[in-house]
């Protein structure tokens, strides 16, 4: 019976293939809007196609749309990251244009002129200010931006442009997985910065060394230091700003940065509601020299110079918890000998690998939703971040931040979830941004294209990137 | 008697497996079921699963783990109190026995909508 039954039940995770949403059947992007279901009384349209890698919308004091490309994407796809004018035939024109340095990841419009965050794969993030006319300035450069994860946001709020900055790893080790992105190689003294001083716990991985040809060289490294670096017991790493997985903030005019708080992964989304300030972080992966496993991404009220737990916590549980230990492997060993703070609890857990982005709340009763936070999910990169029994994403959810309720508002019709790409129909490919119109009655999507996980590598398709336009009837 | 409670237990387990395995067909999204109404105790188990259950079968549905709308009740139960595969198990300390009740009308509701 044991035998039987022991490996029926490992099976279902472990020997069982990787089923997510990025193994593309397709690499052509059809436009079907009725491939996607709402609630009763809303309808869905596509306003602007044939985008590369769109990532963001923002609409000026008329109400008119605009929409920044990214410029990068993982895959080590380049483009030039560009910001559009989107005329009411969908058609784009260019308002400014970036340099080698993207990923755009986000804009807002704020008196007259834009504010972009630019990723920095190549030289490190910035902030940029944007006029109508097309003229581009920094107002703060050299974030620490080059790795995994990037300078995101912004938002303007308080009189000032809040950003978030993701960290350089998955979970503070700079490792193997990392020179699979594409950056070790480009920026091997590269790795997290603390945002105050922490002390670790000593813990070192050995891997391969793909910084060398020898195919038997290997490198031990710890948390927080270079690539094959090692660090012990009780070693202080200095805080400093700008710091890796933190949410800070700048004045209009550009300056110093200021931190509200630290401890996120990939604080990705973040909009500011009803005197709060509100961020979704991206959780951790599956992959790497510390892998963890089973940690959703995160949706937080943030408070000020609070730490919420990366990279030792996901939520208010610490990664040794039974929970996290990734199948076939041990428990995670914790980095930090103290942690700074015990963290909260999120107001909501969004699905593991949902890559849960850009996210903007409901202010009125002509769309309806009062008060609720629509979420762009843009979909699992599996098997790259680890395995999953289906796809996890490629949708929009709204999520009641009263009750931490989640619940789908906008996916692709069909037996299973999915993008458009794998289902071979015209929905939803990657959700990566949401927005309300000015004017409150409709909520634009912004559908970042086709990323194609099927391969050795990963493939982002340019050109497959669409802005959709929901609306109540 | 001891052996033959492991027995019913390896039963069940095997019977879960076996129940997970074709689950994946199943949708219980919102925007393609209608609106769910819940009584206050389905209510409250949507709760505990939103905060337990949803990171790893969002809406019930296949995810990291695999859709749970096709399991039996009492599969869905003993599996969440001992685990097996990669989910681990649930303890009345981190889910009181109201709770998993709860969570079980929440799940019966989401199964039937």
């Amino acid at each position: 019976m044991l035998l039987i039954a022991l490996p029926a039940l490992y099976g279902c995770y472990g020997i069982r293939p990787s089923q997510g949403g990025g193994e593309a059947k397709t690499s052509e992007r059809k436009i079907h809007p009725k491939d996607i279901a709402l609630p009763k009384g809303y309808a869905i349209e596509a306003v602007a196609t044939d985008l590369t890698f769109p990532t963001g919308i923002a609409f000026d004091g008329q109400g008119l749309i605009y929409v920044v490309e990214s410029g990068y994407a993982y895959g080590e796809t380049w483009a030039e990251p560009r910001l559009l004018k989107i005329g009411p035939s969908g058609k784009a024109s260019i308002v400014a244009t970036g340099a080698k340095n993207g990923p755009w990841n986000g804009i807002t419009f704020y008196e007259g002129q834009f504010y972009v965050s630019e990723g920095g794969e190549m030289d490190g993030g910035k902030i940029l200010r944007i006029s109508r006319e097309g003229e581009v300035t920094a107002l703060i450069e050299n974030l620490p931006s080059m790795g995994d994860h990037h300078t995101n946001g912004p938002i303007v709020t308080n009189g000032y442009v809040y950003f978030g900055q993701g960290t350089a790893t998955n979970s503070g080790v700079v490792g193997e997985d990392n020179a699979r992105f594409g950056w070790l190689k480009r920026h091997p003294d590269f790795h997290d910065i603390p945002c105050n001083d922490i002390v670790l716990n000593g813990k070192n991985y050995e891997t391969d060394n793909p910084l060398t040809d020898d195919p038997d060289d290997k490198a031990t490294t710890g948390a927080f230091v270079f690539f094959n670096t090692k660090t012990h017991e009780g070693q202080i790493i200095k805080g400093s700003l700008p710091c890796s997985g933190s949410l800070m903030r700048i004045p209009l005019d550009g300056g110093e940065p200021e931190l509200i708080a630290w401890g996120f992964r990939n604080p990705y989304g973040m909009a500011a509601h009803d005197g709060k300030l509100f961020v979704v972080e991206n959780g951790f992966d599956d992959r790497g020299s510390r892998p963890v496993w089973g940690t959703g991404d995160l949706l937080w009220e943030v408070k000020e110079n609070q730490w919420y737990g990366w990279p030792d916590y996901s939520g208010h549980e610490p990664l040794d918890h039974h929970g996290y230990k990734v199948p076939g492997k041990g428990t995670v060993e914790l980095l930090l000998k103290e942690h700074p703070a015990k963290p909260p609890s999120p107001v909501a857990v969004l699905g593991v690998h949902s890559s849960s982005n850009g996210m903007d709340f409901s202010t009125g009763d002509v769309f309806g939703y009062n008060g609720k936070a629509f979420i762009a999910q843009l979909g699992d990169m599996a098997p790259n971040v680890g395995k999953v029994r289906g796809p996890v994403g490629f949708k929009v959810v709204v999520v009641d931040v009263e009750l931490g309720i989640v619940q789908d508002f906008a996916v692709n019709k069909g037996n299973k979830n999915g993008p458009a790409s794998l289902l071979r129909k015209g929905g939803l490919e990657r959700p990566v941004a949401v927005k309300f119109h000015p004017d409150g009655k409709s909520l634009y999507v912004v559908d970042f294209g086709i990323i194609d996980t099927s391969g050795k590598g990963t493939v982002s398709r340019k050109g497959t990137g669409v802005v959709w336009k929901i609306t109540k009837q | 008697m001891i052996r033959s409670k492991q027995i019913l237990a390896l039963l069940a387990l095997v019977f879960l497996a076996e129940a997970f395995l074709p689950g994946c067909s199943h949708r219980s999204s919102l925007p393609l079921t209608g609106p769910q109404v819940l009584n206050e105790t389905e209510k409250a188990g949507e709760k505990v699963f939103m905060q337990n259950c949803q990171r790893c079968h969002p809406q019930g549905e296949a995810g990291l783990g695999p859709s749970i709308l096709w399991a039996p009740g009492f599969a869905k139960r003993f599996q969440v109190r001992h685990g097996a595969g990669a989910m681990p198990a649930f303890d009345k300390e981190h889910l009181s026995e109201k709770e998993l009740d709860q969570l079980m009308e929440y799940l019966k509701a989401l199964k039937k909508n």
